[in-house]
């Protein structure tokens, strides 16, 4: 098949609000800031804006806004529970788990590893006597909160869980069926850092993919890998530099790096002392400090984002 | 892995991105180098491998594919259309239009191999596909640096993640090294606890800000799971005054950890990484090379 045509089933979503996702490749280039900010000044334009975030290894926006997260709905997976009155030992299901989360000693009930466990229920379908019982495993937890108008969706990883893209997956459930039942005029995603399957996950249904880099040799280096994963996905990217100004900064080589794939800086976030006091102080520059540098560079990001969706009334 | 024998790992995590793992990665090894430590490092960070980079780049003396990953594929003439594949898929990987022939989306596909199973017509395999690969350089500082890159968008990094690591430690057998420095991903993961699992000192990198602190604070609820000691680096520390206060006093307190040192503010860190060169030797006298040497001194006593 086609990659055009998978593409298109893989952005497949349930709702028809526009996506604007904000990746970056390298840790640590503001992709957190730039998602906040954004949704609070797309709010402040008076557009109704969900937020979801799938950082799910360090989710951070409600903390951007001073917020603390509670209520969070459990994220559960598929576990099985070997009936040991039923299971014949015959190891089928052990053969089946390609995870080696079930483990087959000759004429012994098999052992269950659960960290390993995947829950893709192969060990189920194996087990021909249904000696095997559905269990389930908390993989993280969905929180649902609203802050300052916004909608705002995290989805967390339980420490010691490894499987991240499934929370991912799971939060974006949850996003759209939300969506369904109010109205959203943009939703943003705030993705994990990285170009592996977890952002793979995050970016998928995204009409919008925002690269938030910062102007040294890493932030070069990571935002390669990074449009080179939304290229192949049959997004379309753009890219925001953060930290702009500062001296001694690799400019030039980001600019040539955005000239080959193609795609343009849309925006450029000065180093701005008034940024990071809001960040540590938990409310987001644009409501903190609305005429500072950054706060404008938002502004117009917002401008941006809105024009290039055609959200305008 | 987790060597009784064999040489020791030291890994440098953070839970947020950014807050310096890599800058203290590279002067870490290149420290213990000088001392005349004999030393591999390995960059887990195998989503965003920058290791080599701060390094000034190495010199390539081997590569190898690693194909861990697993991915479903689909024979249409076989195929009767019924499916059942789509249902089995717990990952959404698997995409049937109407009674059209089903897709299945390789990104997203875990290689469980479910669908396999559950398809009556044997129409779906599993094949071997490629996760990443793994390049051994010597670096100009005479240590080799194993490095592994992920494919853009596999799953698995935390397989190569670990195969990175047993490249390290033959590399280590080969040039008779006793200390192991990784430079691990961010976050809390699948690669990071492949990296964790295994190491016998974990130096964790934050900021004072609100969010790396919270980060951090994740990271070593699975790194005391794993039981592995740990000391707290503080970086960039005069980003917020009244925030590293509280910082410090919460490691101390309640994370009960100690702090290992905290390096300043200082341009010549960005210097240095534009530079290609680790901070260390690019500046031993700046203020935050001066604080970092300190903190490497610390940790190779403590290793």
């Amino acid at each position: 098949m086609k990659m055009a045509e998978i593409s298109k089933f893989f952005h497949e979503k349930p709702v028809s609000t526009p996506i604007v996702a904000i990746t970056g490749g390298k840790g640590g280039t503001g992709k957190t800031s730039v998602a906040v900010n954004l949704a609070v000044a797309l709010k402040m334009k008076r557009k109704n804006v969900m937020l979801i975030d799938v950082d799910v290894d360090g989710p951070n926006d409600a903390l951007l806004f001073g917020m603390k997260l509670k209520d969070g709905e459990n994220v559960e997976f598929f576990k099985p529970i070997i009936n040991v009155e039923e299971c014949v030992k015959c190891g089928k299901c052990a053969e089946a788990c390609l995870e080696n989360a079930l483990v087959y000693v000759k004429e012994q009930i098999p052992i269950f590893f659960e960290e390993l466990c995947s829950g893709c229920e192969a060990c189920l379908l194996a087990c021909s006597i249904n000696a095997i019982n559905r269990g389930y495993k908390i993989l993280g937890k969905v929180y649902v909160s609203e802050v300052d108008g916004i909608k705002l969706l995290t989805g967390e990883l339980k420490p010691t869980e490894a499987r991240s893209p499934l929370v991912v997956m799971k939060t974006k459930e949850k996003a759209y069926e939300t969506a369904k039942k109010e109205i959203f005029d943009i939703i943003l995603v705030d993705t994990a850092p990285g170009v592996h399957n977890p952002v793979v996950r995050a970016l998928q249904g995204a009409n919008l993919v925002l690269a938030v880099t910062e102007p040294t040799p890493l932030g070069a280096h990571d935002l390669s890998r990074i449009l080179n994963l939304v290229n192949r996905l049959r997004s379309s990217a753009n890219v925001v530099l953060n930290r702009a100004n500062i001296k001694g900064g690799f400019k030039d080589v980001i600019y040539n790096i955005c000239q080959k794939f193609n795609v343009n800086i849309v925006s450029e976030i000065p180093f701005d002392e008034k940024l990071l006091k809001a960040y540590v102080g938990g409310i987001p520059v644009v409501n903190r400090f609305p005429d500072s540098p950054s706060s404008k560079s938002f502004f117009k990001l917002a401008d941006f984002i809105i024009k290039e969706l055609g959200v305008s009334e | 892995m987790n060597s009784l024998r064999g040489p020791k790992e030291i890994l440098i995590a953070s839970g947020k991105g950014g807050v310096g793992k890599t800058t203290v990665a590279a002067s870490l090894s290149v420290f213990l180098a000088k001392k005349g430590h004999k030393i591999v490092a390995v960059d887990a960070d195998v989503d965003a491998p920058n290791l080599s980079i701060t390094l000034g780049g190495g010199k390539q003396k081997s590569s190898q594919k690693i194909r861990i990953s697993r991915k479903a594929i689909l024979d249409s003439e076989k195929c009767v259309k019924c499916g059942k594949c789509v249902e089995i898929c717990q990952y959404g990987a698997i995409f049937q239009f109407k009674d059209e022939t089903p897709t299945i989306m390789q990104i997203l596909c875990e290689g469980c191999g479910a669908c396999t199973l559950v398809c009556s017509v044997n129409a779906i395999k599993l094949k071997e596909k490629l996760t990443g690969e793994l390049t051994v350089e010597e670096t100009e500082y005479g240590f080799p640096l194993v490095t592994g890159k992920l494919e853009l968008g596999e799953h698995n990094s935390g397989h190569l993640v670990t195969s990175a690591k047993k490249i390290g430690h033959i590399e280590a057998k080969n040039v008779d090294a006793n200390l192991v420095v990784i430079d691990g991903a961010p976050g809390i993961g699948c690669p990071v606890i492949a990296s964790i699992s295994g190491a016998n000192y974990v130096v964790a990198v934050t900021e004072p800000t609100p969010a790396a602190k919270r980060d951090l604070e994740r990271l070593i609820s699975v790194i005391n799971h794993f039981n592995i000691p740990a000391g707290i680096l503080i970086n960039k520390a005069e980003l917020s005054e009244t925030y590293r206060r509280e910082l410090e006093r919460w490691i101390r307190e309640e994370l009960e950890l100690p702090i290992l040192g905290e390096i300043p503010l200082d341009y010549e860190v960005l210097n240095a990484l534009t530079h290609m060169v680790p901070i260390i030797e690019f500046n031993p006298s700046s203020k935050a090379a001066k604080a970092l040497l300190e903190i490497c001194e610390k940790i190779s006593e403590l290793v």
